[in-house]
C-alpha cells in the first residue's frame, strides 16, 4: 500500500515539477518556494519524524526524507510534498553534474538550494545597491551643470546597457557600458569622471543593467 | 691544337656564349629581391603601409604600377602643366612643406588667389573624399580640378594640356609605358593619383608610441597632450585615432565658424550639398604632420597650433550653424601647452623624401 | 415597377434628406475613416506660425548649454522670410520655474522679431503654481482667433494635489514633478474646470471653423509612466471632435510625434534643450520616429519648427531638426493614410 501511494506521489510530484518548470524562467519564485519547502523540512531529526525514502520515476535517483510522522503514510501535506520534490530534484541534479551534465535547473552552493532566508537577504541586498544606482541616475551634482542621466534617459531607456562591448563613435574606441557612464558624465553632464571602480559607477551600472532586465545581449549592436 | 681545330673550337665557344647572351637578353628580367613578395606581375608597385596607417583603395580602373607612380612622380613636379609653365602641383603642396604649404591661400598663375588653404597630399590616398568641400570622390577626379582652375594653373581645357605633353617625346614614351592608351585626360589624372598613392606619412613618434609599444617615443607632456586629446578636449571624436589606425580624421563635415564672422563667408559643403545643415561645415582635415602644414583652418587663418586650440578653447566662432559638437574647453595652460606638444608628435620622419626623389626640372 | 413618387412625396422626401444631410454636416468628421469631408471644408486666409519649446532654462551661472540651445531658435525664428504671423512658446520655459530662470527665459524670447503666444509646462508651474508666470505672461488659458481659425491654449499639466498631505516644500514638489520617470507621478490633466470653460468658449464656434488647440501634454494617452498622457483626453476629444478641423499642437515630448484620432490630428513640437527617447510602448503607429540623438553634438535630436495651416483648416507640420534634413508631416497625408497600413513602429527602428 505505501510502495503504491509513494508511487502515486511521486507522479503527482513530477507533474509538479514540470509545471513549476515552465513558470520558473527568470522567475526567482518557483526557487523561494521549493527553498521555503525545504527550510520546513530542515534540521531533520524532530521529535516525531520518520525516515521516508522516495526514489524518481527513473528508478536510479533516491532519497530518505525526513517526514512528520503524521505524514509518514497516506497522502502528503502539501508542504511535505514539495519538499521530496525539492530533495528529488536536488539529488538529480546533483546526480547529473557528477556525470558532467550540467542540467536545465542550476542548484549553487555545493548542492544546496538557497534558504528562504538567504533569498530574501541578497534581494534586499541587490535592492540596496540597485536603488543607490537609480538615487545617482537622477543626482545632477554627478556633473556641474544641472543635467542629470535620467533627463534623456528616463527609467535608463535608450541606454542599450545590452549592446557593449561595442565600438561607441563619441570615444572612439570599443567601450564597456562604465565608458560611456564616464562619457556623458564628463560631456553632457560637464563633471569629473569616476574611477572605474568607484562604488558610485558601479551603483550606476547596477541600476542601470537592473532597469534593462529581459533585454537580449547583442554585444556590438549599433 | 691544329689550326682547324681551334678554329672549331672557337666557334663552339662562340656559339655557346652568344646562345646564353641570346639566353640573357630575351628572357624576362628576374624580379630584384627588394621588389619581391609583391602581388601578380613585376610591375605592381610594392606599397609599404607606415606603421599607425592602413591600405589606401586602389580602384580597379587604376591599378599601381612602377611606371605610373614615376610618371605621376614626373608630372606632380612638372610645371608645364600650368599655361605660363610657372605652377606644378609641387609648388602648393611642396614637399618641403609637408606637401603643403606656407601661404595661407595659395598663390597661382600670374600672382592670382584662390580663396583656400591648400591642404597636404600626404595621405590623402586614404580619405574617401578630397577638396575641403569633399566635392571630389578620388584623388583622380581632384589632380583634374587645379590643371584647368583660372586662379591655380590655368589651362584652358584639360585636353589642352593632353595636346601640350604630346609635344614632350618624354612624355610619350612614358605615358605608352604606363597606359596601352596614351596621353589622355584620365591617364593624366591616373598617373598623378598613382603616385600620390605612394605618399603615405606614419611611423611618427606617436604611431611608435600608441601602436609601437615604446614608451619612451613622445615625451610627458605629449602623453599628457594625448589625454587632453581623447578626453577633456573632446577631439578625438572628429580628429579619430583607433585602436590600429589612426587617420585623425572622421572624414566628415563641420562647421566651427572659421570666416563665419567675416562678410561673404565661404559656405564650404553647402555649396556642394545645398543642405541647410552643411552652412561654413567643412572636411576634417588630418592631423598627421601638422606640426609641418600651417597656417591652419580652410582659408589659412590661424597662424600656429597654440592658436588654433585658443580657437577651439574659447568655443569655436560663433554663427548660426556653429557644429553643436563645439563649445568652449576650459583647458588649463598647461593642457593646451600639452595638446600642442601631443600634436607636434604627429610629425613622420623625412617627409620630403617620401615618395622619391624630386626630379630635376 | 414601383409606382411614381408623388409631387408632394418627392418634395417631403427631399426636406427629410435635407435635414438629414445637414445633420449629418454637423456631425461631419466624427467617423474614423479620416477621408476628407466634403464640399463644406472651411476657408481660411493661409498663414505661417512658429514654435520654440521645452527650453529648460537653468540661469546662465549653472548651466550655458540650455541658453545657447534657445538663443539659437530664437536667432533662426529670426532668420525667417518671410516673418510667420506668431510665435507660439510651448511651454517648460524654465528647468526649475525659478525666477531668474524665467526671467532670463523673458529675456531671450524678447530678441523674436514676431509676436508671441505663450503655453506654460510643468516646470514652469509647480515652484509657485504658475505665480510668477501668470505674473510675466497673462492667464494659462485663453483663447484668440486669427485669419479665420480659433486657437485655444490650455493648461494641460493639471495633476491632483499630493504635496499638502505630505508637506513637501514647493521645491520638492517642483523637483518631483521635474522628473519625468518619478513612480510618485500623477497623471496629467486639463481638469474639469478647464473642461468647462472650453465648452463655453467654443459654444459660440462655428463648427466649419478650424480649432488648434495648444496643449502642453499630449491630448491622449500615449505613455502614462512618463507623463506623456492627459488623463481626460476623452472628454477633451469629445468637446472638440465635433468640429470639422482640429488640431492639437503640444510640447512635452521632445520628439517627432504625430497620432490622428478620429478627426483630430496631433503634433508634438521639438525642445531646443535635449530629445526624450520614444517611449517603450503606446507610440502611435503614425509617427514616422526620429533617428536617435548623437549626444557629442547638444543640438542634435532637438530644434524648432513650422505649422502652415492650410486655406481648408489643416496644417503641415514642419520639424527643423537642428544638423539633419527637415521633416514635415502634411495634412494630406495625415488625413488620408490608412493607420493599418503603417508599420508597427516597434518592429521598424530606431528602437530605444
Amino acid at each position: 500500500m505505501g510502495k503504491r501511494l509513494a508511487a502515486l506521489v511521486l507522479v503527482a510530484v513530477v507533474i509538479g515539477l514540470v509545471a513549476l518548470a515552465y513558470v520558473a524562467s527568470g522567475n526567482s519564485s518557483p526557487q523561494t518556494d521549493r527553498s521555503a519547502a525545504l527550510t520546513a523540512g530542515e534540521g531533520g531529526d524532530q521529535a516525531g519524524s520518520d525516515d521516508r525514502a522516495f526514489k524518481l520515476c527513473d528508478g536510479e535517483t533516491e532519497v530518505v526524507i525526513s517526514v512528520p510522522s503524521a505524514e509518514k503514510t497516506g497522502k502528503m501535506s502539501r508542504e511535505v510534498a514539495e519538499q521530496v520534490a525539492a530533495r528529488l530534484m536536488q539529488e538529480w541534479t546533483i546526480q547529473k553534474r557528477s556525470q558532467g551534465d550540467r542540467g536545465s535547473l542550476l542548484l549553487a552552493h555545493k548542492g544546496e538550494p538557497h534558504s528562504r532566508r538567504e533569498m530574501r537577504t541578497w534581494d534586499a541586498e541587490l535592492d540596496k545597491a540597485v536603488k543607490e544606482g537609480y538615487r545617482l541616475f537622477h543626482d545632477s551634482s554627478l556633473g556641474t551643470n544641472g543635467i542629470s542621466c535620467d533627463m534623456c534617459h528616463p527609467d535608463a531607456d535608450d541606454t542599450h546597457p545590452y549592446t557593449y562591448p561595442k565600438f561607441q563613435t563619441q570615444l572612439k574606441q570599443v567601450a564597456l557600458l562604465r565608458d560611456m557612464i564616464n562619457w556623458c558624465i564628463e560631456n553632457p553632464l560637464e563633471g569629473k569622471r569616476l574611477a572605474d571602480d568607484d562604488p558610485r559607477m558601479k551603483a550606476l551600472e547596477m541600476y542601470i543593467l537592473w532597469a534593462n532586465k529581459g533585454e537580449v545581449a547583442v554585444p556590438g549592436k549599433h | 691544337m691544329s689550326e682547324e681545330r681551334q678554329r672549331e673550337f672557337a666557334k663552339w665557344v662562340l656559339l655557346v656564349l652568344g646562345s646564353i647572351l641570346l639566353v640573357f637578353g630575351v628572357a624576362p628580367r628576374p624580379v630584384p629581391p627588394e621588389l619581391q613578395g609583391a602581388a601578380a606581375s613585376a610591375s605592381d608597385y610594392p606599397l609599404k603601409i607606415p606603421l599607425g596607417l592602413i591600405d589606401p583603395e586602389i580602384p580597379a580602373a587604376n591599378p599601381l604600377t612602377l611606371a605610373k607612380v614615376e610618371l605621376g612622380r614626373q608630372l606632380y613636379f612638372d610645371k608645364r602643366l600650368s599655361v605660363d609653365d610657372t605652377v606644378s602641383c609641387a609648388t602648393c603642396h611642396d614637399p618641403h612643406h609637408g606637401f603643403a604649404q606656407s601661404e595661407a591661400i595659395s598663390i597661382g598663375i600670374q600672382g592670382k588667389k584662390g580663396n583656400r588653404n591648400a591642404p597636404t597630399v600626404l595621405n590623402a590616398a586614404l580619405f574617401d573624399m578630397q577638396f575641403w568641400d569633399g566635392r571630389a570622390p578620388s584623388l583622380e577626379e581632384q589632380a583634374k580640378a587645379p590643371i584647368v582652375n583660372p586662379v591655380e594653373m590655368g589651362m584652358p581645357s584639360l585636353e589642352a594640356l593632353v595636346e601640350k605633353l604630346k609635344k614632350i617625346p618624354e612624355y610619350r614614351i612614358s605615358f605608352s609605358e604606363a597606359f596601352p592608351d596614351g596621353i589622355t585626360v584620365d591617364n593624366i589624372a591616373r598617373a598623378i593619383a598613382a603616385y600620390e598613392r605612394t605618399l603615405l606619412a606614419g611611423d611618427s613618434p606617436f604611431d611608435r608610441y600608441f601602436y609601437g609599444k615604446e614608451e619612451n617615443a613622445i615625451s610627458p607632456a605629449a602623453k599628457r597632450g594625448l589625454e587632453v586629446f581623447r578626453e577633456k578636449g573632446r577631439c578625438v571624436t572628429c580628429h579619430e585615432i583607433l585602436s590600429s589606425f589612426a587617420l585623425f580624421t572622421d572624414q566628415k563635415f563641420h562647421n566651427v565658424g572659421v570666416g563665419m564672422d567675416k562678410p561673404n563667408p565661404d559656405l564650404g559643403r553647402f555649396l556642394v550639398t545645398k543642405e541647410e545643415k552643411d552652412t561654413g561645415a567643412f572636411k576634417t582635415p588630418t592631423l598627421r604632420n601638422v606640426a609641418l602644414t600651417g597656417p591652419y583652418m580652410h582659408d589659412g587663418s590661424e597662424p600656429t597650433l597654440e592658436s588654433v586650440v585658443e580657437l577651439y578653447d574659447k568655443g569655436g566662432i560663433p554663427n548660426r550653424h556653429l557644429d553643436g559638437g563645439i563649445r568652449p574647453l576650459n583647458l588649463s595652460a598647461q593642457e593646451k601647452k600639452d595638446l600642442v606638444e601631443f600634436m607636434k608628435s604627429l610629425t613622420s620622419p623625412g617627409v620630403e623624401k617620401i615618395g622619391g626623389p624630386i626630379p630635376s626640372q | 415597377m414601383g409606382r411614381k413618387v408623388s409631387r408632394r412625396e418627392f418634395l417631403r422626401l427631399s426636406a427629410r434628406g435635407a435635414a438629414a444631410a445637414g445633420l449629418a454636416g454637423l456631425f461631419g468628421g466624427l467617423g474614423s475613416s479620416g477621408s476628407r469631408p466634403a464640399e463644406a471644408a472651411p476657408r481660411v486666409e493661409p498663414f505661417t506660425f512658429a514654435y520654440i519649446s521645452d527650453t529648460h532654462l537653468y540661469e546662465k551661472k549653472l548651466n550655458m548649454r540650455f541658453v545657447r540651445a534657445i538663443e539659437k531658435a530664437v536667432a533662426d525664428v529670426n532668420a525667417l522670410d518671410p516673418q510667420p504671423d506668431f510665435v507660439l512658446f510651448g511651454g517648460d520655459l524654465a528647468q526649475l520655474g525659478q525666477k531668474g530662470e524665467l526671467d532670463l527665459g523673458r529675456e531671450i524670447l524678447s530678441g523674436l522679431r514676431a509676436k508671441k503666444y505663450m503655453m506654460v509646462g510643468e516646470h514652469d508651474w509647480y515652484l509657485d503654481m504658475g505665480e510668477y508666470w501668470r505674473q510675466l505672461f497673462g492667464p494659462d488659458t485663453y483663447s484668440f482667433d486669427h485669419k479665420g481659425v480659433h486657437f485655444v491654449v490650455l493648461n494641460s499639466v493639471i495633476v491632483e494635489d499630493y504635496w499638502t498631505a505630505t508637506k513637501m516644500t514647493p521645491m520638492e514638489r517642483m523637483k518631483a514633478m521635474a522628473q519625468l520617470d518619478n513612480p510618485e507621478g500623477r497623471p496629467f490633466t486639463v481638469g474639469e474646470r478647464q473642461r468647462e470653460w472650453l465648452q463655453r468658449d467654443l459654444a459660440g464656434v462655428p463648427l466649419d471653423r478650424p480649432i488648434i488647440v495648444f496643449s502642453h501634454s499630449p491630448l491622449y494617452r500615449y505613455y502614462k509612466n512618463w507623463n506623456f498622457w492627459t488623463d481626460d483626453a476623452e472628454q477633451v476629444q469629445a468637446l472638440l471632435s465635433r468640429f470639422q478641423r482640429v488640431t492639437v499642437i503640444h510640447a512635452h515630448t521632445h520628439q517627432v510625434l504625430t497620432n490622428r484620432i478620429g478627426n483630430i490630428h496631433f503634433h508634438g513640437v521639438l525642445s531646443t534643450a535635449w530629445p526624450w527617447p520614444y517611449a517603450p510602448k503606446g507610440l502611435p503607429r503614425y509617427t514616422r520616429q526620429q533617428d536617435r540623438a548623437d549626444p557629442f553634438d547638444q543640438f542634435d535630436g532637438c530644434g524648432w519648427g513650422t505649422v502652415e495651416v492650410l486655406p481648408d483648416g489643416g496644417v503641415n507640420k514642419n520639424y527643423h531638426l537642428w544638423g539633419r534634413k527637415k521633416t514635415a508631416v502634411t495634412y494630406e497625408w495625415l488625413s488620408t493614410v490608412n493607420e493599418a497600413a503603417l508599420p508597427d513602429p516597434y518592429q521598424v527602428g530606431p528602437h530605444y
